[in-house]
C-alpha cells in the first residue's frame, strides 16, 4: 500500500476526532463529489461546469424514495447512483459534441433547467425550501442516526471509491481520456470513438456525484435548492482546481481546504459567499500553480504518486 | 491487385474543389509517393483516407472493399495508419505511453478496459515497445514526449502510426522541418519498413522520393496529372511545368 | 429584446476574449441597482439610464484590468473560477449595500399606464424597452459592421493573431470588448428595471438565459445571438400565456431540444 493511501486511512480515523463527525462527513462526501469531477476535468480534459445537477438529481430521487416509500438505505445508496449516471448521460449526450466554451456555457445551462424544475416542482421537490424529511434508515441492522456511525459508511464509501477511480484511472481507460485530454484529434486517429468515451467519463462522474448526492441528503435529512445549484458545481470546481486537478488525490485535499473554509466562515458572517467569491479570485489571480504545485511537490515525495498522476 | 485503391474521389468544400475526381492504386507492399507543389490536395487526399471527412463524390478501397464514408475512429481498425505533417503526440505521455495507447486501441481485446492496471498488458505493451524500438527510439520509452528533440518526436510521429500494426501505413511528409543528418536517418526509417508495410507517402524532399518510391503519383490542384516509376516522372513535362523548376533532376 | 441585448453582449466577450464570462448576469444585476440609486439620488430616470451603464462599463474596465487580463494565458477552469467568484462578490455586495429584499421602481411618467393597440392594452414602458432595446441592438451592431473599429473586433473574433499581426493592440482591443458587453449588460439591467423591479437574485437567472442565447446563436455570432435572443424571448412570452411557471424552463427545454438536432446552434458553424 502506497503512502498517500496509508495518510488517508489515517486521516479517515483521526478527522471525526479533530472535527464534529458532521463537518469530517461532509468532507468525505464533497471528496467523492470532487473525484467524480476530476475524472472529466484533471483526466479528460473536460470543464463541467454543471456536476450539481447529477449530485442534486440523485439527492432530490433517492431522498424522495426516502422519505415517501422508505426504501431502505442501500437501495437509496444505488439508486443514487443510478440517477446521478443516467442524468450524466442525458447531459453528456447533448454535451459532448461541443468543446471549447460550448461545452463549459451548455453544462451550465442544462444545470439551469434542472435547477429550474426542481424550483418549480413544488409539489415534489419543495422548490426553494428544499426537501426536507429525508430519513436515514439503518442497514443490516446499524442505526445510523449516530453521527459518529454514519461518519464510518461514509468513509468506508469514500474509501470505496477513491479505490474504484484509482483502477479507472490506472486502467487503459484513464490513459485513453488523458490521450483525449492531449490530443483529440489523434486519440480519435487512432480509433477511439471519443464523443463516446467523453460520454463514458460523463456517466461515471455522473455515478460519483449521485452517490454523494444522496449522502449529503442522508447527512443534513434535507436536499436544499442549492445542491442542484450552478454554486454548487463552481463550489466543488473550486475544491478540486485548489487541491490540484492534476492528481488523483487532488479533489481530495481541495475538500479539505473547501469545507474547512466554507464551514469557518458560513458561521461569520451571511454574507459569507461574498468572502468565498473573493478566496476563488486570489486564487486564481495569485496561487494559481502555486497552491497545487506545493501539494504535487509534498505528494511527489510519496512514491508511487507517479502511477495514477495523470499530468507530468 | 491494389491494396488501396480510390475511384474518382472528390472533395468540395463549397467552390473550392481540393481534390478532384483522383484514381490510383497502390500495389500491396510497395511504396508509393504522392508529390505536388503545395496546395495541391496532398494532404486532403489523406484526410479522406482516414475519414477527416467525407468525399464529396468517389470510392475508396481497402484490399478490395468499399470503406468509403468509414469514420475517422474506424479506419485504423481497419488497418489504415497515419503520421502527420505537424507532430500531433500527446505531449503529456511519455514515449511508450505515446505508443501504448495507440497499440491497445487496436489489440485483440479491450477486456479489462475500466479496470485492469495498464502494466498487465503484457502483449500491448511489447508491440509498443516493438513500435518504439522500430523507429529507433527504444531507448528512450520513459521520457516524455514534450521533452523530446523536434527529429525524435517526428519518430514517434511514426511510431504511433506503427503502433496499430497497420496494413498500410500513410506518411505525411515525416521528414518535414529536420535536418540532413535527421532526414538520412529518416529515410533510412522508411526504407527499413518496406515490404513489411505498404506505404503511401507525401514528401517535399525530392531526393528522398527519387530514392525509395516504387511508384509515384503527381497532384497539381487536386487533380492527378501524371503516375509512373521514379525515372518516368522525372522525365515528364508536364510535372516539370507543375513544379516550376521544383523537381530535382 | 432585452435577452438579444444580454446575448450579444456576452457573444461579444466569449468571442473575442474566448473566456467564459460568468460574472455577466452579476453586471445586469449590478446595471439595475445602479439605476435604483441613481434614479433616487438624482431624481431623474433618463439621467441614470444614462449613467447608471455607463458605471457598468467602468466596472466591467476595471474587472478587465486589474483581473482578467491576467487569465487570458490561463486555462477556462481558472477563467471561469474567477468570473464565478467575481459574481458572488458583486451579489453579495449587492446585497450588502442595497438589502436583500428587492425594490421595485416605477417607470418615468410619460412611460406610465398603457397604450391602447386595439386588440390589447400593452404597457407603455415595455413598448419603450422594446424600443430602446432595439436601438441598442441596432447601434451596437452598425457599430460592428460599419465602423473601422467595429471590423476589428469582429476579426478579433475571427482571428486574434492576424489582429494584432496587423500591429493592432490587442490588449485594448480586449478592454474595449469587455467594457462593451459589460454596458450592455448593465444598460439591459437598468432597462428592466421598471418592469420587474430588482432583487439580488436577478442576475443569475439572467445569465443562465444569456448562456442558452449565446449557445444557440453560436459563439461570437453576433447576428446569431440577437436573433437567437428574439426567439427565445417570444418562445418565452408564448409559454408565459399558457403556463407561467413553465416559462423559464422553456427556455432551456428549447435550447436543449435546437442542440439535439443541430449541435452547433441555429447559426453556429461547426
Amino acid at each position: 500500500m502506497n503512502r498517500p493511501i496509508l495518510l488517508l486511512l489515517a486521516a479517515v480515523l483521526v478527522l471525526p476526532i479533530v472535527v464534529r463527525p458532521a463537518i469530517a462527513t461532509e468532507i468525505w462526501i464533497f471528496a467523492i463529489f470532487g473525484l467524480g469531477l476530476n475524472l472529466l476535468l484533471g483526466y479528460t480534459g473536460l470543464l463541467s461546469f454543471g456536476q450539481s445537477t447529477f449530485f442534486g438529481s440523485a439527492a432530490y430521487v433517492a431522498g424522495f424514495l426516502l422519505k415517501q416509500y422508505g426504501i431502505n438505505a442501500f437501495l437509496a445508496l444505488g439508486i443514487g447512483v443510478g440517477v446521478g449516471a443516467a442524468s450524466a448521460a442525458l447531459v453528456g449526450y447533448l454535451c459532448v459534441q461541443r468543446s471549447g466554451l460550448y461545452f463549459i456555457m451548455l453544462t451550465f445551462a442544462l444545470n439551469q433547467l434542472f435547477y429550474f424544475i426542481a424550483y418549480q416542482w413544488t409539489s415534489v421537490t419543495g422548490g426553494e425550501d428544499g426537501m426536507p424529511g429525508v430519513p436515514r434508515p439503518a442497514l443490516a441492522g446499524i442505526d445510523f442516526t449516530n453521527p459518529l456511525v454514519y461518519y464510518a459508511l461514509v468513509s468506508v464509501l469514500f474509501l470505496a471509491s477513491l479505490w474504484i477511480m484509482k483502477r479507472i484511472v490506472e486502467s487503459p481507460l484513464g490513459k485513453i481520456l488523458q490521450a483525449i485530454r492531449e490530443n483529440p484529434v489523434r486519440a480519435e486517429a487512432v480509433g477511439y470513438d471519443v464523443p463516446r468515451f467523453k460520454l463514458l467519463a460523463f456517466v461515471i462522474g455522473g455515478a460519483f456525484s449521485g452517490l454523494a448526492g444522496v449522502l449529503y441528503a442522508m447527512l443534513f435529512g434535507i436536499v436544499p435548492l442549492e445542491a442542484i445549484g450552478f454554486v454548487f458545481s463552481g463550489n466543488v470546481l473550486f475544491a478540486t482546481l485548489i487541491g490540484g486537478s492534476g492528481s488523483l488525490y487532488g479533489p481530495v485535499i481541495g475538500s479539505f481546504v473547501f469545507i474547512w473554509l466554507s464551514e469557518s466562515v458560513s458561521t461569520l458572517w451571511a454574507r459569507w459567499p461574498l468572502l468565498l467569491g473573493v478566496a476563488f479570485v486570489i486564487v486564481v489571480l495569485f496561487l494559481r500553480g502555486g497552491v497545487v504545485e506545493a501539494w504535487s511537490r509534498v505528494g511527489a515525495k510519496f512514491g508511487s504518486w507517479r502511477s495514477s498522476k495523470p499530468k507530468s | 491487385m491494389a491494396i488501396l485503391e480510390t475511384q474518382e474521389l472528390t472533395k468540395a468544400f463549397g467552390a473550392l474543389t481540393a481534390v478532384n475526381g483522383v484514381s490510383l492504386g497502390v500495389e500491396a507492399g510497395t511504396l508509393h509517393s504522392i508529390i505536388g507543389p503545395n496546395g495541391a490536395g496532398k494532404t486532403t487526399l489523406f484526410n479522406l483516407l482516414t475519414g477527416t471527412f467525407p468525399p464529396t463524390s468517389g470510392r475508396i478501397l481497402l484490399d478490395g472493399r468499399d470503406i468509403t464514408g468509414t469514420p475517422a475512429h474506424r479506419v485504423a481498425h481497419l488497418g489504415l495508419a497515419r503520421s502527420y505533417q505537424r507532430t500531433s503526440v500527446f505531449p503529456a505521455f511519455s514515449l511508450l505511453e505515446n505508443v501504448w495507447v495507440a497499440a491497445f486501441a487496436t489489440g485483440r481485446s479491450w477486456r479489462g478496459l475500466a479496470w485492469r492496471k495498464t502494466e498487465r498488458y503484457a502483449e500491448v505493451t511489447a508491440r509498443a515497445r516493438q513500435a518504439l524500438a522500430d523507429v529507433g527510439l527504444g531507448g528512450k520509452a520513459d521520457a516524455p514526449a514534450r521533452e523530446i528533440s523536434h527529429g525524435e518526436q517526428r519518430q514517434l510521429e511514426l511510431a504511433i502510426a506503427l503502433a496499430a500494426a497497420p496494413r498500410v501505413l500513410l506518411l505525411d511528409e515525416p521528414a518535414a522541418g529536420l535536418s540532413p543528418e535527421e532526414t538520412r536517418k529518416m529515410v533510412a526509417l522508411v526504407r527499413s519498413l518496406k515490404g513489411r508495410y505498404t506505404i503511401v507517402l507525401i514528401e517535399h524532399k525530392m531526393d528522398i522520393i527519387m530514392s525509395v518510391s516504387d511508384r509515384i503519383s503527381v497532384m497539381h490542384f487536386g487533380s492527378l496529372i501524371a503516375e509512373g516509376t521514379p525515372a518516368e516522372i522525372q522525365k515528364n513535362p508536364e510535372v516539370r511545368r507543375a513544379y516550376l523548376g521544383g523537381v530535382a533532376a | 429584446m432585452l435577452y438579444a441585448l444580454m446575448g450579444l453582449g456576452l457573444s461579444l466577450i466569449t468571442g473575442i476574449l474566448n473566456i467564459p464570462n460568468f460574472a455577466h448576469g452579476a453586471l445586469f444585476a449590478v446595471g439595475a441597482y445602479l439605476l435604483v440609486s441613481a434614479a433616487t439620488a438624482i431624481g431623474n430616470f433618463w439621467i441614470a439610464l444614462l449613467v447608471a451603464p455607463l458605471g457598468v462599463a467602468l466596472l466591467g474596465l476595471a474587472i478587465e484590468y486589474a483581473g482578467i487580463r491576467r487569465l487570458y494565458a490561463a486555462g477556462h477552469d481558472y477563467q471561469l473560477l474567477f468570473t464565478f467568484g467575481l459574481a458572488l462578490i458583486l451579489s453579495e455586495s449587492i446585497i450588502l449595500i442595497w438589502g436583500p429584499i428587492g425594490y421595485s421602481h416605477l417607470p418615468p411618467p410619460i412611460l406610465r399606464g398603457g397604450l391602447d393597440l386595439g386588440f390589447t392594452f400593452y404597457p407603455k414602458y415595455r413598448l419603450f424597452v422594446m424600443v430602446m432595446a432595439g436601438l441598442l441592438v441596432l447601434a451596437t451592431w452598425l457599430f460592428l459592421e460599419k465602423t473601422r473599429y467595429g471590423a476589428i473586433m469582429r476579426a478579433g473574433i475571427e482571428n486574434k493573431e492576424m489582429v494584432s499581426l496587423l500591429g493592432i493592440d490587442i490588449h485594448k482591443l480586449f478592454t474595449v470588448a469587455f467594457a462593451l458587453g459589460a454596458y450592455l449588460a448593465g444598460i439591459a439591467g437598468a432597462l428592466t428595471v421598471p418592469i420587474r423591479g430588482v432583487n439580488p437574485g436577478m442576475g443569475v437567472d439572467m445569465l443562465g438565459i444569456a448562456f442558452v442565447v449565446v449557445a444557440l446563436g453560436g459563439l461570437g455570432n453576433l447576428l446569431g445571438a440577437i436573433a437567437a435572443g428574439l426567439l427565445i424571448g417570444v418562445a418565452q412570452a408564448l409559454v408565459a400565456g399558457y403556463w407561467t411557471e413553465a416559462s423559464t424552463v422553456v427556455i432551456y427545454a428549447v435550447m436543449a431540444a435546437v442542440l439535439l438536432v443541430r449541435p452547433q446552434g441555429m447559426f453556429g458553424i461547426r
